[in-house]
């Protein structure tokens, strides 16, 4: 046309054509595409322990990843299943108090006590909301919000368990390393490792719940016992996080179901990016230490950690993850029409 | 009435719409017929207005980038960077392709809604009209629109569209899916409306047959091209048209 109209273009790069799906790398070059970007999360993680040996930062960076498994958790549920779960301070206080029991009552490590109240709090939270597994959108979520609530008035209303005091005298970790580098290592390996399950045969029907349910029946599958998997896929990693939260604090009590386990994940899959698992990992990333540096400002943090909250969604409501993946992948050019 | 030129519309690279000038004039019912992915729904997002919304949406998610080029002209007016609302107001209105219709709302709730541009005198004027020509909805009226039969919905979707005292009014595949005989009864309802009310249509089809007797004119697309235009007789007297579009076989004795 000879109006000369522009439009903008987006074009994949060279080397993701074709690399895509298909791994026949020639050049270094090549190889770099596709590895760098992992190899610096990896790297960047496993370093963090030793840039910042601060007592304080090493507090900070275990809660971070305790947060970065939770959000992956709700990620993993929420654009992979279609449930949109709340009950991070349920898998949360159900890991941790068994952590603490298995600690305290019969005396078990803490390198045994957290696989043991993963697998079995991540069972316990999948029958305990198999009865909501018909519901969807905000029903689900909505349940899975009472869950904790209720967990933890029981708790204090029959003052077991350690009632309102929570249960004390639970071990550590034997050092301040094997406590950070355990995390890091779970987040890494759960989170590469839910990445590998969605591209799965068990990955593609349970996007494809998401999708339709209705046609998922119509092919012969149970859509409750793949949402059942999924739910106890995510509730294990929920567990291993309050499980590990309890032996870093020592103590376990009614505040591991407060509303912040279930909250801030969300935030950072928002911050992060929906629906690519290495989104909300590093909204945690971000959000945990920030909320930490605004601690200076007492009250006023929440009001900054609000702001920015509003900001991205308003701004970058697609996550910096995916605005990243797409940078990465294409460039973009300005054509003639 | 209203004129596009130059219309072209880009999903990410894949051009949808290449080209297009379309017009159509006061009081025509003008046909668009293409198979699927031809760019009959693009072209009456676009002619919308619902196009720039697509795009917004896409860009807040961070999905494809749509690009709209082109000028579309109604009465003299260039109205490329209307707003679909501001779009409705100057009596563009929409019946969209799989009807859409407000499924958890009676019937009579769905037309009202419809209404919201019509002062109150116009939409009970409206509503009579349209259980005029559509008896069946009169009796469905305080029905719940997701239990109403696929015809019904149709209906309740023109009747919707025209509660907005359209002047233009863009039907989107208003047979997908209906019997013979009801695609044969929404036709001559078409026709009618476009008679009684004095107003113009576009309307887009994949088979031609139904609607051939009562378009004034139309256009072919084809991968977003307008490949033909013409007069109904221009048209069917083109034997590659026939086959194609209104499934008469040629005998090529």
């Amino acid at each position: 046309m000879d109006k000369g109209q522009r439009r903008k273009e987006r074009i994949d790069r060279g080397i993701k054509v074709r690399t895509e799906g298909i791994y026949a790398l020639s050049s270094l070059r090549e190889l770099s595409y596709l590895s760098v970007p992992r190899l610096v999360l990896i790297i960047g993680l496993l370093a963090l322990p030793l840039v910042m040996p601060s007592i304080y930062w090493q507090r900070v960076i275990t809660i971070t990843c305790i947060y970065a498994l939770l959000a992956l958790s709700f990620d993993f549920l929420a654009h992979f299943v279609g449930l949109v779960c709340l009950g991070g301070a349920f898998f949360v206080g159900t890991g941790g108090y068994l952590a603490a029991i298995a600690n305290t009552t019969f005396g078990l490590p803490p390198w045994m006590t957290v696989p043991l109240a993963a697998v079995v709090g991540g069972s316990l939270c999948t029958v305990l909301l198999l009865p909501c597994l018909p519901l969807r959108g905000v029903y689900f979520a909505i349940v899975s919000l009472m869950y904790p609530l209720l967990l933890a008035r029981v708790i204090e209303a029959l003052d077991i368990l350690g009632g309102t005091d929570g249960i004390m005298g639970i071990d550590s970790f034997a050092n301040r390393w094997a406590e950070q580098y355990f995390l890091i290592g779970a987040l890494l390996l759960l989170m590469f490792g839910v990445r590998r399950l969605v591209n799965t045969d068990l990955g593609l029907v349970l996007r494809g719940i998401k999708d339709n349910d209705q046609a998922i029946r119509a092919s012969g599958m149970s859509v409750t016992f793949y949402k059942s998997i999924a739910v106890f896929i995510a509730s294990v990693i929920g567990c291993l996080s309050g499980a590990s939260l309890v032996h870093i604090y020592m103590w376990s009590g009614i505040s591991q179901f407060a509303l912040d386990f279930s909250i801030l994940p969300i935030a950072a899959t928002v911050i992060g990016g929906g629906g690519t698992l290495v989104g909300p990992v590093l909204g945690c990333l971000l959000l945990v230490p920030i909320s930490e540096l605004l601690r200076d400002f007492g009250t006023l943090r929440i009001v900054f950690y609000a702001l920015i909250m509003v900001a991205f969604i308003i701004f970058r409501s697609e996550g910096i993850m995916v605005y990243g993946q797409r940078k990465y992948h294409q460039f973009e050019r300005w054509t003639e029409v | 009435m209203l004129e596009a030129t130059d219309l072209m519309v880009f999903y990410e690279n894949m051009l949808a719409l290449n080209n297009i000038n379309i017009k159509c004039a006061e009081g025509q019912i003008v046909g668009v017929f293409g198979a699927n992915s031809a760019g009959k729904s693009t072209l009456m997002y676009t002619l919308s207005g619902i196009m720039q919304d697509i795009q917004k949406k896409e860009e807040m998610a961070g999905g494809e980038r749509i690009t709209i080029l082109g000028d579309v002209t109604y009465r003299g007016e260039d109205i490329s960077r209307l707003k679909p609302s501001q779009r409705a107001k100057k009596g563009i209105v929409l019946c969209p392709e799989r009807r859409r219709i407000f499924s958890e709302s009676s019937v009579l709730e769905n037309l009202k809604i419809g209404g919201y541009l019509a002062s109150s005198a116009e939409a009970r004027k409206t509503i009579r009209y349209v259980f005029e020509i559509f008896p069946a909805l009169e009796k469905l009226k305080n029905r719940v629109g997701g239990f109403l039969s696929g015809g019904e919905q149709q209906m309740l979707a023109i009747g919707r569209a025209l509660m907005a005292q359209p002047n233009l009014l863009l039907l989107d595949e208003p047979l997908l899916g209906l019997s013979p005989l009801m695609q044969a009864m929404l036709m001559r309802a078409t026709r009618e409306i476009r008679n009684e009310m004095k107003i113009s249509i576009i309307v887009t089809e994949q088979y031609a047959r139904p609607v051939i007797p009562i378009v004034d004119y139309a256009f072919i697309l084809e991968n977003g091209a307008a490949v033909m235009e013409g007069t109904r007789e221009e048209l069917m007297d083109n034997p590659d048209v026939r086959s194609a579009y209104f499934g008469v076989e040629e005998s090529h004795a």
